[in-house]
């Protein structure tokens, strides 16, 4: 009857279910990014590629090896993540996803939270998972 | 001019025309650009222009703390990820943000921007 009613509602509906699953990945991501950051930091090398890019507070960083020793000679032992937002948007980067995050830091025996602000660029491997091929990070002073 | 020049360089051009011509932002976006402001979920450039100009406030001076930009892959993407404060007319307190941008080339050889997520950074 009303074929072009049905296929706009039709792609109204796939676009809400591509942003309702690029959210679950994104948010997931999140989840799994900041535990291993908190537990095992040296594990966070198998979420980077040989191309990856991190910005560490003003610092560049290329590559899996050299973006894991960066974070694992941060001035500070053990440290828990707490999250306050993560937004989520595709990237046209054949099925990419940002994922922008605010929170804070907690620092053992440190009564003060560090805010901080990060961006990861995600992005699919052929197994079906993402790799982080973009990582930008800065701490929120003031 | 080096990829960190052009990033600056259009972060400057973006608060410019925010603070001194917001509805004129229509031109940096496209039919495909998204924009997330403070969680809402906003598509193309008419309804981007529609929400930022309709924000509860007329004046606001940006000023940019940091800017780190990267490239996003092999269609000369630029990431860029902006922390600074805006200061609205007669208020003392500046409100502190950070934002990202996606930029991607224009046939021209300018950028617009695909991707826009904005958060206010709470003290």
């Amino acid at each position: 009857m009303d074929h072009q009613r049905d296929e706009k509602a039709g792609s109204i509906c796939m676009e809400q279910e591509q942003q309702q699953q690029i959210e679950m990945v994104g948010k997931a991501f999140v989840e799994h990014y900041c535990r291993v950051f908190d537990t095992d930091r040296a594990a966070l090398a198998a979420l980077y590629d040989r191309g990856s890019l991190l910005s560490f507070e003003g610092q560049k960083v290329v590559g899996a090896d050299e973006i894991a020793r960066k974070l694992a000679q941060l001035p500070f032992g053990q440290c828990k993540h707490a999250v306050s937002t993560v937004d989520c948007q595709p990237s046209p980067v054949a099925g990419g996803i940002l994922v922008f995050v605010s929170g804070s830091i907690q620092l053992p025996g440190e009564e003060h939270h560090l805010k901080f602000s990060q961006m990861f660029h995600l992005v699919p491997t052929q197994h079906g998972s993402f790799f982080v091929q973009n990582d930008i990070f800065r701490l929120n002073y003031g | 001019m080096d990829p960190d020049g052009v990033a600056r360089a259009f972060v400057e051009h973006y608060y410019r025309t925010f603070d001194g011509n917001r509805a004129a932002l229509g031109g940096l976006y496209q039919e495909g650009s998204m924009l997330t402001f403070e969680g809402d979920k906003i598509q193309g450039a008419q309804s981007i222009v529609a929400k930022l100009t309709s924000l509860p406030f007329q004046q606001c001076l940006h000023h940019i703390s940091t800017v780190d930009c990267q490239p996003s892959g092999p269609q000369g993407g630029m990431l860029v990820f902006v922390s600074g404060a805006i200061q609205l007319a007669g208020e003392n307190h500046q409100l502190k943000f950070s934002q990202m941008f996606h930029l991607m080339p224009t046939p021209q050889g300018s950028f617009y921007v695909l991707n826009d997520i904005f958060r206010l950074n709470y003290a």
